[in-house]
C-alpha cells in the first residue's frame, strides 16, 4: 500500500466571472515512505494548489486521495488539522517563520499542537533538531539576524520536529542563491533519507528537481513524469505532454 | 491537558512577543478596573467612617436604650439603685447579651489646684466604650478590672486634664472628687474636646461612684439609663421583652426603650449604581480600544495563522488561541488594576480624606477585586471573539501566501 495515492485529482475555482479555472486536472500519483519525488513546472501551473492537496491544505474538487488506503475525503477538517500536525512538515519558499519568535521557538511552534511528551519536551527536541540542522549555537537568534540559507535551515528543521511521514517542499531553494540552495538541498534530502520521510519537492529549478528519484513536470494542470539527467536537463518525457504550448516541447530546460 | 496549556503558552507567547500593543491596548481595561476595584473600596471606607462616627454618637448598631423612671403609680415604693442594677443584671444574663452599661449623669465637684469645680460627669460601665468605640487620645478607657480598685479612676476630656495643671496621664495624675465624702480619683485617660471652649468633664465608673458615694442623693435616687448593643436582627424583638421584663420586677417604674440610629450606608441604592456605572462604562471603553487593536493585529497576523494551520492548528485551536490572547491580556491588565487599586487604598490618607481615624479599616474588598477581575475577563471573552472569528474565517492557503 502506498503511503500517499492521488487518482484521478481535478481542482478548479469558480472566477468571479462565472468562468471555471481547472488548476489541476486528472493527476495520478502514488509515493512510497522514504521516496524523493520533484514536480517542475512554470509558476501558475498548479504545483503549490498539488502540494496544498497533498498536504491536506485543500481539497480537491474530484477524484480519490488515499493516506495509507484511507480516503482523506471522509475525514473532518480536525482529524485532517491532526493528520497534517503529524504525518506532514512544510518548507516553504519564503521559509514562513513567525516573526518575534527566535530560531528555538520557531522549530517548538509545531510541537504546541503535538500531545503528550513531545508538547512538554518542545524546547529540548527543538533545540536537538536545530544542532541537527547546524545551528545549534544560533537557538536564541532572531530570524532577521539570520542569512537566508541559515532561516530555511530553521524551516527545516520546524518542518522535521515532529517526525512527519511525509516533507512537502514549495521552492526551497527558491529564495537562495544557487550555492546555499544546494547546502539546503543536500540537507533537506539527508535528512529525509534519516528519518525515512517522504519528500515532495516542487520546484521550478531542474538541478534541484534533479536530486530527487522520481520526476514529474506539471504543465496546464496535468502532471507527467519525466527523467532528468544530472545537470538538470530533461532527457526523456513520458506519457502525453500537454500541447497547449507550444514552448513546452522545445525548451523544457528553462522552465 | 497539553491542549489546554498549549492555546495558554500560545496566547501568553502572543502577548509577550506584541506586549508593547498588549501594552497599549490594555491600559484602558486595567485603568477600569482599577477605578471599579478603588472606588468601591474607597466608598466602603467612607461607609465605615461614616458608621464609625454615628456608632460614638449613639452606640453601635444595634444599641438599645432603656430609659426607667420612678412614677409612683399603684402606691409603689420607688426602687433603690440596688434593685435597678441587679434587675439589670439578671435581664442581660437572661437574653445573653454581651455589652451593656449602666448610665447616668451628674455635676460632681472635683478639687483643682485652682479651686474646686462642678464638673460634668457621665457614670458608665466599662462595656460603654466597646459600644460607642470610646477613643482617647491619651491613656486608656475603663477596664473591668478597673472596677475593682481601692480608688475611683476617671477618664476625662482635655479641658479637665489642662485645669489639673497635667499635660499627659503616665504621670498618674489624681485630685480629689466628691462631696461629702471626697475620695482621690486617678486619671487614667484622656479624650479629646467635643468642642473648642468645652468646660471639664469626665467619665466615672458606676460601681465606683456608687461605692463611694459620689453623686448627688439629695433630689432622691436618680435611675440609671441602660445601653445594650445587641444583635440587628434581634433588636425589634428584644425591645418589648427588656421593657416588660424591667417594668415587671421594679413596680411603679416606667420603662422605655428606644433604638439609636445606625449608620447610613452610604453604598446603598443610587450610590453604588453609579459607582458601578461609571466603573463598567470605563470598562466598556478599554474593550472597545481593545478589539480594536485585536481587529488591526489579526490582520497583520493573517500570514502566521496560515503557518500554524500547516503545523496543524484545528481551526477550535486557531479561535480559542486568538480568544485566550484577549482574555489572558484582560485578565492580565485585571490583575494589575486591582494591584493598583489595593496600593491606593491602603496608602490612602485616611485622617485628611476622611476627617478621622477608622477604628476598624475595613478589609480590601474581595468582592469588588473579584467584580473587577470578572468584568476584566468578560471584556476580554467578547473583545476576542471578533478577531478570533475573523482569524478562523481565513482560508488556509490564503493565509500563507498573504
Amino acid at each position: 500500500m502506498s503511503l500517499l495515492e492521488l487518482t484521478d485529482v481535478t481542482r478548479s475555482v469558480r472566477l468571479p466571472d462565472d468562468r471555471v479555472l481547472h488548476i489541476l486536472r486528472g493527476i495520478t500519483l502514488s509515493v512510497d515512505a522514504g521516496e524523493h519525488i520533484s514536480v517542475v513546472g512554470r509558476s501558475g501551473t498548479g504545483k503549490s494548489t498539488l502540494l496544498n492537496i497533498l498536504g491536506l491544505l485543500d481539497e480537491p474538487t474530484s477524484g480519490d486521495y488515499l493516506l495509507e488506503g484511507t480516503s482523506v475525503a471522509r475525514l473532518s477538517s480536525r482529524r485532517r488539522a491532526w493528520l497534517r500536525g503529524d504525518d506532514f512538515g512544510f518548507v516553504f519558499q519564503q521559509f514562513n517563520l513567525l516573526p518575534g519568535r527566535t530560531a528555538l521557538e520557531n522549530v517548538a511552534a509545531p510541537l504546541m499542537y503535538a500531545h503528550g511528551k513531545p508538547f512538554w519536551r518542545r524546547f529540548r527536541l527543538a533545540a536537538s533538531m536545530l544542532d541537527r540542522v547546524g545551528l545549534g549555537d544560533r537557538l536564541d537568534e532572531m530570524p532577521d539576524k539570520l542569512s537566508g540559507g541559515e532561516q530555511q535551515r530553521v524551516a527545516i528543521a520546524r518542518a522535521l520536529v515532529r517526525s512527519p511521514r511525509v516533507i512537502l517542499a514549495d521552492e526551497p531553494t527558491g529564495a537562495l542563491d544557487v550555492d546555499t540552495g544546494g547546502d539546503v538541498m543536500s540537507l533537506l534530502d539527508e535528512i529525509a533519507s534519516q528519518t525515512g520521510a517522504a519528500l515532495i519537492a516542487i520546484t521550478h529549478d531542474l538541478a534541484v528537481a534533479a536530486r530527487a528519484q522520481r520526476h514529474y513536470r506539471l504543465a496546464e494542470g496535468v502532471l507527467v513524469p519525466i527523467t532528468l539527467n544530472a545537470p538538470g536537463r530533461i532527457t526523456e518525457w513520458v506519457g502525453d505532454v500537454p500541447t497547449d504550448r507550444p514552448d513546452d516541447a522545445v525548451a523544457p530546460a528553462v522552465l | 491537558m497539553s491542549g489546554i496549556v498549549g492555546t495558554i503558552v500560545e496566547a501568553w507567547d502572543e502577548l509577550r512577543i506584541h506586549r508593547l500593543r498588549v501594552l497599549l491596548a490594555l491600559i484602558g481595561v486595567a485603568v477600569a478596573v482599577t477605578a471599579i476595584t478603588g472606588v468601591t473600596a474607597a466608598v466602603q471606607m467612607m461607609n465605615q467612617a461614616f458608621k464609625e462616627s454615628a456608632d460614638r454618637q449613639s452606640g453601635r448598631s444595634v444599641t438599645v436604650d432603656l430609659y426607667a423612671w420612678p412614677t409612683g403609680a399603684g402606691g409603689a415604693t420607688a426602687s433603690t439603685e440596688q434593685q435597678y442594677a441587679a434587675e439589670f443584671d439578671r435581664i442581660i444574663e437572661r437574653y445573653g447579651i454581651t455589652y451593656a452599661s449602666r448610665m447616668t449623669g451628674s455635676q460632681l465637684p472635683f478639687r483643682f489646684p485652682s479651686g474646686t469645680a462642678m464638673v460634668n460627669a457621665q457614670v458608665v460601665d466599662p462595656d460603654y466604650g466597646v459600644i460607642t468605640r470610646f477613643r482617647t487620645t491619651q491613656g486608656r478607657w475603663f477596664t473591668d478590672a478597673d472596677v475593682q480598685r481601692f480608688a475611683p479612676v476617671a477618664v476625662v476630656n482635655e479641658a479637665f486634664l489642662a485645669t489639673l495643671g497635667a499635660t499627659d496621664v503616665s504621670s498618674h495624675p489624681t485630685l480629689l472628687a466628691g462631696r461629702d465624702t471626697q475620695v482621690r480619683t486617678e486619671v487614667i485617660g484622656v479624650y479629646k474636646n467635643s468642642w473648642p471652649d468645652e468646660p471639664p468633664s469626665a467619665y466615672l465608673l458606676y460601681d465606683h461612684t456608687t461605692r463611694w458615694g459620689l453623686l448627688d442623693t439629695a433630689m432622691g435616687v436618680q435611675a440609671p439609663s441602660f445601653k445594650v448593643w445587641v444583635p440587628p436582627d434581634l433588636a425589634k424583638q428584644l425591645q418589648p421583652l427588656l421593657r416588660r421584663d424591667l417594668a415587671a420586677a421594679l413596680p411603679g417604674t416606667r420603662v422605655d426603650a428606644s433604638e439609636t440610629f445606625s449608620g447610613q450606608n452610604v453604598l446603598d441604592g443610587a450610590t453604588r449604581w453609579v459607582v458601578l456605572g461609571i466603573g463598567g462604562f470605563s470598562l466598556l471603553l478599554g474593550g472597545l480600544g481593545l478589539v480594536n487593536i485585536a481587529l488591526v493585529t489579526v490582520r497583520f497576523r493573517i500570514r502566521e495563522i496560515g503557518i500554524r494551520r500547516s503545523f496543524g492548528a484545528t481551526s477550535g485551536r486557531v479561535f480559542f488561541g486568538v480568544l485566550m490572547e484577549s482574555v489572558v491580556a484582560t485578565v492580565v491588565a485585571g490583575v494589575v488594576g486591582v494591584v493598583i487599586a489595593v496600593a491606593v487604598i491602603k496608602n490612602i490618607p485616611i485622617e485628611k480624606v476622611f476627617g478621622g481615624r477608622i477604628e476598624d479599616v475595613p478589609p480590601f474588598p474581595i468582592a469588588a477585586a473579584v467584580t473587577g477581575m470578572v468584568c476584566a475577563t468578560a471584556v476580554g471573552a467578547l473583545a476576542g471573539l471578533i478577531p478570533a472569528i475573523v482569524a478562523v474565517r481565513v482560508k488556509v492557503i490564503d493565509a500563507i501566501r498573504y
